[in-house]
């Protein structure tokens, strides 16, 4: 395997509401390879873009990074002091906004936001910027006489290549997406994903690619790691998490989504119920109360994360039966009831 | 060119309006109580004429005749003549009209240079003690009369101190050669503080809570967070982004404050004696001046239609999303 470029270590991320902490990122540990691509996977509300957030230290005022490191070319960016922590965005982590569209200023045309970064951030002459501003639109593939453009005169599309282009600007080690493809339709959205997979392979950059969508993770992720209420439930390559997933909530994760590769034959079966309130987590598992295959145990022990096969973590009780469920899992009938 | 058309229908629009407000005024001081020449006619007067005056006026024909020679008249220029200087309302109006001018842009600018940077840090400064007192503080000004606050000032720093001029644009016996020379002299300025800052204080409110707002709305935009995501400097962050942004509404609201300003300037200037359109208007009223009175409440709302219409094209001209639909 690769070097491990950032290695997330027990990283909780809290928001105080009112006397009360959330939270919403709890404990959460998996490694991010150099040159690989990273799915951060879950339903709405687990807490990923609260982590994708906080490699960026960018977090909302009401939220801390409670505990645990994030081990960053060996330099733990939690410890960081915010000068430290500012010299290194950008240049080496950048960021892929959900909605392009509001994450470019619309008062400045787009090639100003680029030469922004590359001078203030890049340090590169006007002239230096100017030609760098060209080679990005080509990279992404937009026509550089569109880059006297101001954001909205861009469609949906194109606003997301831009943000891409923006976030190669400095040739970053990492890059970190929140849900970079959600806004668009599946053709566009396509299109985007084999841009970024090309440009991650000729650029040998790492990405952290945060998602709803386990398609989205089938299609261009090596690695997937899948969140629940706060927690990481289950890490490991993206065929193994797909075919012989460990963990029930992945299982149904898997049924509620349509798949790519057979023909859409198979009957969608959603999850029953909701994440929890992560104001009062449910003792125990946190997805025992949606789990078909729930216990006592399941109840009332929290299942560590734990190496269950080789570079395979889960967190769940029954991961040694996991076969057999996996078998239960494909009935639709399982997951009727446990509503 | 599609800058062009919306700027040819929204110049139409205003020749709309502006030829109702012209309507307007017409029936409003036929419709007046009295007879327009009261004040003009002497009791001595005899008979013929008090007729042979009414025919010099045009007040035998028909209403509807009346209301073309104004018109025609309007067209050319011509807004009559004061019953009471008996010179041309024209003349006396572009006498008098720089000086509410400058009372009105030189209070604006300073409200809003101050309203903007102060809103600017009030929004910084949210949730602090500095913010809890400055708020009620803002308001306050926002709600005191501007009669009173002028008196106010008068009292301390005309009659008390004797820091300015109690009113009137000079001191008596100055002379300038030039208007331009008059508008730069010390002697000017001196009279032109107080009714100024009085203005200034009342409307300073307006653009610094809208500035505040506006920028705690913009400072939680996705393409500020993007800012700092960026590792863009704090300044960077706030004032390109932040600020620049939260600016286009107050800009607007700029143009339409001039025509606010317009009606405090009645009261401002009576207050200060300053010799503009708003104390003309009041006296013009008091006197039964009718063609004065008419001409400076044409140009009032003149000058109001016209920041309208520098408020809509300004917003093209700042905001990229409207000019480069």
């Amino acid at each position: 395997m690769a070097d491990t470029l950032l290695s997330i270590q027990d990283l909780s991320i809290a928001y105080q509401v009112g006397a009360l902490d959330v939270v919403a990122v709890s404990e959460a540990s998996f490694d991010v390879p150099q040159g690989a691509i990273v799915g951060l996977v879950g339903e709405s509300g687990c807490g990923k873009t609260t982590m994708a957030r906080a490699l960026t230290r960018v977090i909302a005022d009401n939220a801390r990074i409670a505990a645990g490191a994030m081990q960053f070319a060996g330099q733990d960016l939690a410890a960081m002091s915010e000068r430290e922590m500012n010299n290194l965005r950008w240049r080496d982590i950048s960021f892929i906004p959900q909605s392009a569209m509001n994450s470019l200023d619309p008062v400045y045309r787009v090639e100003y936001q680029i030469l922004e970064v590359l001078r203030d951030r890049g340090g590169m002459s006007k002239q230096q910027a100017r030609a760098r501003a060209v080679e990005l639109f080509e990279m992404v593939g937009i026509d550089p006489g569109r880059l006297r453009d101001f954001p909205h005169q861009f469609s949906g599309g194109m606003r997301q290549r831009a943000a891409i282009a923006l976030a190669l600007a400095l040739n970053p080690k990492l890059v970190v997406a929140d849900e970079p493809v959600t806004a668009l339709d599946v053709i566009i959205q396509r299109q985007i994903l084999d841009q970024l997979r090309s440009l991650q392979r000729d650029l040998g950059l790492s990405v952290i690619m945060v998602t709803h969508d386990i398609s989205v993770v089938a299609y261009i992720c090596d690695r997937t790691v899948v969140m629940y209420a706060g927690k990481v439930v289950e890490n490991c390559d993206t065929a193994t998490l797909l075919n012989e997933p460990l963990h029930p909530y992945t299982m149904g994760l898997k049924n509620a989504f349509p798949d790519l590769q057979s023909a859409g034959t198979g009957v969608l079966t959603p999850i029953a119920g909701s994440p929890p309130d992560l104001i009062d987590p449910p003792k125990g598992c946190r997805f025992a109360p949606r789990c078909p295959f729930a216990t006592e145990l399941c109840r009332s022990t929290e299942p560590p994360l734990t190496e269950a096969a080789a570079d395979h973590h889960v967190a769940c009780h029954r991961a040694d039966e996991a076969a057999t469920l996996r078998e239960v899992a494909q009935d639709p009938a399982t997951w009727g009831t446990a509503a | 060119m599609s800058t062009l058309k919306p700027f040819l229908i929204r110049t139409l629009q205003l020749m709309l309006v502006l030829w109702a407000v012209v309507t307007i005024l017409f029936l409003m001081f036929r419709l007046m109580p009295g007879n327009p020449l009261a004040a003009y006619i002497d009791p001595t007067f005899t008979a013929e004429q008090q007729e042979a005056l009414i025919r010099q006026f045009g007040l035998d024909k028909p209403l509807w005749q009346q209301y073309f020679t104004y018109l025609g008249n309007l067209l050319q220029g011509e807004l009559g003549y004061s019953f009471r200087y008996r010179t041309p309302v024209a003349e006396r109006i572009m006498l008098l009209l720089p000086n509410t001018l400058i009372l009105t842009f030189s209070s604006l600018i300073v409200a809003y240079t101050f309203g903007i940077l102060a809103g600017a840090w009030l929004a910084w400064k949210r949730n602090s003690r500095f913010e809890a007192a400055a708020l009620p503080a803002v308001l306050a000004t926002r709600a005191m009369p501007e009669f009173w606050l002028g008196m106010v000032l008068l009292a301390i720093f005309s009659f008390s101190l004797g820091w300015f001029p109690a009113g009137g644009t000079r001191s008596a016996g100055t002379s300038y050669d030039s208007l331009w020379q008059l508008y730069t002299s010390a002697n000017f300025l001196s009279h032109l503080f107080l009714p100024m800052m009085t203005l200034a204080i009342y409307s300073q409110g307006l653009p610094l809570l809208l500035m505040r707002s506006n920028m705690l709305d913009v400072m939680k935009e996705d393409f500020v967070t993007m800012a700092k995501i960026k590792g863009l400097s704090p300044s960077a962050v706030v004032i390109r982004h932040g600020a620049r942004n939260a600016l286009l509404p107050v800009m607007t609201s700029f143009a339409i404050a001039v025509g606010y300003q317009l009606q405090g300037n009645v009261v401002v200037e009576s207050v200060f004696s300053w010799p503009g359109l708003g104390r003309e208007l009041v006296n013009a009223v008091a006197a039964s001046d009718y063609p004065l009175a008419q001409g400076a409440f044409l140009m009032i709302a003149i000058v109001v239609i016209t920041m309208n219409l520098i408020a809509d094209l300004l917003y093209t001209f700042l905001d990229p999303r409207i000019s480069h639909a």
